[in-house]
């Protein structure tokens, strides 16, 4: 340990010879009396007498070797903790001067004055002292008092001087005790119970120090020894402060691959900055001035600070990283997810605040400021790909910054509210067990004024949305909810929103109906609020709270009678009922009637369907019919005379037919032939016999069979008719059917009274609700993506054919 | 279950995910603003008509 370095700044030592420099004698010690205020003020010497302050001791002491290294003489330190909770701490410095004082009237030597009197450094000798760190500036003599006993091993000039101290007294005078070849200092002391709670060195602090003492010395080796338990680490870092930033985002993934390296020199102030960007949302500074951590900041912090952010700003503007050019990148935005290490080195640094650890020195600002600048604004010119990352990074930032700021804005502004803190638009319902407690989210507020009427209103609260409507272009309506409506929800949940927020233990309802239109509207609406729902509050669905209503489709009046249907199947099905009462068919010779004839009317729609499905493909069904009543196969296809046969009959019955070539089908090792008929064409192949539509309508052709020939007689309330199709058959079957029937269609929800919504959708006892799961909503999460996407004119048939596939469940 | 963030459309997972189904708090604080700020629309198609029509391919 070489506490008091002479002029040692190696910059400026280019005119002091080596026998100079060497020449470290004790008239470079100044003499400052009063040990004994240190042990009875032990607090503001070393900060606490808590666990700090105990490892404050070891620091001190290690500082005074790193000075020795700043000034180019030591290049290792170790620190070793033993059993009896005494510490050593020893470098290959060139050792405390180990002369008499000069000055001293009690002769003493050096290393005495240093180590029993406050204040006695060559740090307080402006002109011999440029950098060190030391405990702000107490002196290793702090560390004697408050010790139970101290021992100093001094090897200098060949010669071994040992002296030992008790409570910061010396127990006898600096002895040389023996020869060597080596140099440096070694330090053990016992911290005194007396003064500290607990006198136990914790290996993991003391190394957390050591650590960084060597990323910010640059070569410098530093061990620490743990005798107790047996432990070794070595820290040495040929990086440096790089090395140290690369520490710091160890279990991050950096953003760019090496740390960005800034050093300069202005006014014999040196200014050192590593940062890297990881992929994170904090912001990790170390601030360091000669090494000591400057944990508060100070003057260097804000020099970064107003580079980085002004660099930044300056790079994305010039870039066109900036959407409108007119935002900023704030600070905060610009740190975001940066790991930074800031040293200076100056001399006679000035620390304030409560802790004494922020830098105060107004210049290094400035400095600081001036250096990164310039540094920065060249490393992002010249790597352009690391600088938009990080631009993109800032803007991401200041875009969540923003979102957080609407989040919240959301959530606390306050619109119509009852007393209760409810929303007024909500009809809430007397129940308080959520267990018990349905909302229906209702469409519109016309069918929000039928539901709140038609209710029950113990147990159902009614919210009606409508959603809002914003004329985009000219006849483009688009729709969403808005922040008021999604505010309105969420207050009537009772939930909260967000990740700090939320809680669905909180929810005011354990039955969240979705009631909206039948509509490309209702389908809008029920996708915006599905969406909402698994995005933002996805533990409602997990917990199965939520439902969509099942209106009806149709409501169905005979006389007086009223019944609604559910959907097209059901109608269907209500159809052929009330035709089967009405219609005699003759089939297979016999008259059929009655509930019998209800398989053959489906038989017979599902055939005239498969008709139309060819129709619309543009395949004649007319053509298809003709094979399948004059017994078409395959065996057919793969002889040429037979199919050549079956085809000059086909042209003559269907006279406007165009028969094509027949050509090798290979694939069947059969033919082929294109038969166009009007603007239809049917490819007659294996292919087309072997495709599934084909056989259906086959196997439905052959019960059709059951009708005999044309014309088909049908009999109803004693009038006969005669038809020379089956689809004239149909018509007639539903013509008789809906004879003396009102069907409407409900399009909306308004379009029932209180009393019909309640009947048919709101009854606990007779309606169906459809719940929601976690599949359900991912698919609607697909459809808002597809909608939302950049399709200018999205499909209507998309959403009405994706509407929801959920589960059906009676409740 | 597998998803993918709606945010920054990374594959995430759905359970012990707590910001599901996003893959991290930034993405889904950054959700939660645009339905604040009313960013997200579904397009209305132009003359809203009432006809379904056919889309089915030809087979």
């Amino acid at each position: 340990m070489g506490t008091r370095a002479t002029d040692t700044n190696k910059n400026d030592d280019r005119n002091i010879n080596e026998a100079q420099r060497e020449e470290y004698g004790a008239d470079d010690i100044k003499v400052l009396k009063g040990l004994n205020a240190v042990r009875k003020r032990p607090a503001m010497y070393i900060g606490s007498t808590g666990p700090e302050g105990l490892h404050h001791l070891v620091y001190e002491v290690v500082d005074n070797s790193v000075d020795e290294s700043l000034a180019g003489f030591c290049t290792d330190i170790a620190v070793t903790i033993h059993h009896d909770g005494s510490c050593t701490i020893r470098d290959d410095g060139r050792g405390i001067p180990t002369d008499p004082h000069p000055g001293d009237p009690d002769g003493r030597t050096a290393a005495e004055v240093v180590l029993t009197e406050l204040h006695a450094g060559g740090k307080f000798e402006s002109k011999a002292y440029k950098i060190s760190g030391g405990l702000h500036g107490v002196g290793v003599s702090v560390v004697n008092a408050l010790s139970e006993w101290l021992e100093v091993q001094i090897k200098q000039h060949g010669k071994v001087f040992e002296q030992r101290f008790e409570r910061g007294k010396p127990a006898g005078p600096l002895t040389e005790v023996g020869k060597t070849k080596k140099r440096g200092t070694k330090v053990t002391f016992k911290p005194d119970p007396e003064i500290f709670d607990a006198v136990d060195f914790s290996y993991d602090i003391l190394s957390e120090r050591l650590r960084e003492l060597a990323f910010l010395n640059r070569g410098l080796t530093i061990t620490i020894f743990d005798e107790r338990v047996d432990k070794k680490q070595e820290f040495v870092y040929k990086g440096g402060i790089v090395s140290f930033v690369q520490h710091l985002n160890k279990n991050k993934t950096p953003l760019h691959p090496k740390p960005i390296y800034i050093y300069g020199e202005r006014e014999g102030i040196t200014a050192e900055v590593a940062l890297q960007y990881n992929d994170g949302y904090s912001e990790t500074i170390f601030t360091f001035a000669n090494n000591i951590n400057t944990k508060e900041g100070g003057t260097h912090l804000v020099g970064f600070k107003a580079a980085l952010t002004r660099t930044a700003n300056s790079y994305a503007a010039s870039s066109g990283l900036l959407k409108n050019g007119k935002d900023n990148l704030s600070g905060e935005d610009i740190r975001e997810g940066v790991a930074a290490v800031i040293s200076v080195k100056l001399p006679d640094p000035q620390f304030e605040g409560q802790t004494k650890m922020k830098l105060g020195n107004s210049e290094i600002k400035g400095i600081v400021e001036s250096i990164v600048n310039e540094t920065l604004s060249t490393f992002f010119e010249e790597n352009p790909s690391i600088a938009r990352k990080i631009m993109e990074k800032a803007v991401q930032a200041a875009r969540a910054r923003d979102a957080a700021r609407k989040a919240r804005e959301l959530t606390r502004r306050k619109g119509a509210m009852e007393d209760s803190g409810l929303p007024g638009k909500l009809a809430d319902c007397s129940e308080k067990d959520p267990a018990l407690s349905e909302l229906f989210i209702v469409e519109g507020d016309s069918a929000g004024g039928s539901a709140k009427q038609g209710r029950d209103r113990r147990t159902q609260a009614i919210l009606p949305l409508r959603g809002k409507i914003l004329n985009v272009e000219k006849a483009r309506f688009d729709k969403m909810l808005s922040s008021e409506e999604i505010r309105i929800l969420i207050t009537a949940l009772g939930t909260g929103i967000g990740a700090d927020d939320f809680d669905i233990s909180k929810a005011r309802y354990h039955k969240i109906v979705l009631m909206t239109d039948a509509d490309v509207d209702g389908a809008h609406i029920r996708t915006l609020l599905l969406t909402f729902f698994y995005r933002q509050m996805p533990q409602i669905i997990e917990n199965g709270y939520l439902y969509i209503a099942q209106p009806p489709l149709f409501k169905v009046k005979k006389g007086k009678t009223e019944k609604y249907v559910q959907n097209e199947t059901e109608l269907q099905n209500m159809l052929f009922e009330l035709a089967a009462d009405e219609v005699t068919l003759e089939l297979k010779g016999q008259r059929v009637k009655g509930k019998t004839l209800i398989p053959f009317l489906k038989k017979l729609l599902n055939y005239e369907r498969l008709k139309d499905w060819y129709r619309r493909r543009r395949r004649d069904p007319k053509i298809l019919l003709f094979f399948l009543n004059n017994g078409i196969s395959k065996s057919m296809l793969k002889d040429k005379y037979q199919l050549k046969d079956f085809l000059s009959k086909l042209k003559a019955q269907l006279t406007d037919a165009q028969v094509g070539d027949i050509y090798d089908e290979e694939e069947h090792g059969g033919y082929g032939v294109e038969i166009k008929r009007l603007n239809y064409k049917v490819n007659l192949d294996t292919n087309l016999l072997l495709y599934p539509e084909f056989r259906e309508l086959a196997t439905l052709h052959s019960y059709m069979k059951e009708l005999g020939k044309p014309p088909y007689r049908a009999t109803a309330k004693d009038t006969e008719k005669e038809m020379l199709s089956t689809t004239e058959l149909l018509n007639f079957v539903y013509e008789i059917a809906r004879k003396g029937l009102n069907i409407q269609r409900y399009k909306g929800l308004g379009e029932m009274n209180p009393r019909q919504l309640w009947d048919t959708t709101m009854d606990a006892d007779k309606r169906t609700l459809l719940q929601v799961t976690i599949d359900d909503t991912v698919k609607a999460e697909e459809i808002f993506t597809t909608l939302m996407g950049d399709q200018v004119e999205p499909r209507k048939d998309f959403i009405v054919k994706h509407a929801l596939e959920a589960r059906n469940i009676d409740i | 279950m597998r998803i993918t963030c709606p945010m920054c459309k990374k594959i995430t997972t759905w359970e012990e995910n707590p910001w599901r189904p996003f893959c991290s708090e930034r993405c889904k604080l950054l959700d939660l603003g645009a339905w604040a700020s009313e960013e997200y629309r579904i397009a209305g198609k132009k003359e809203e008509s009432e006809d379904e029509t056919d889309n089915t391919k030809d087979t």
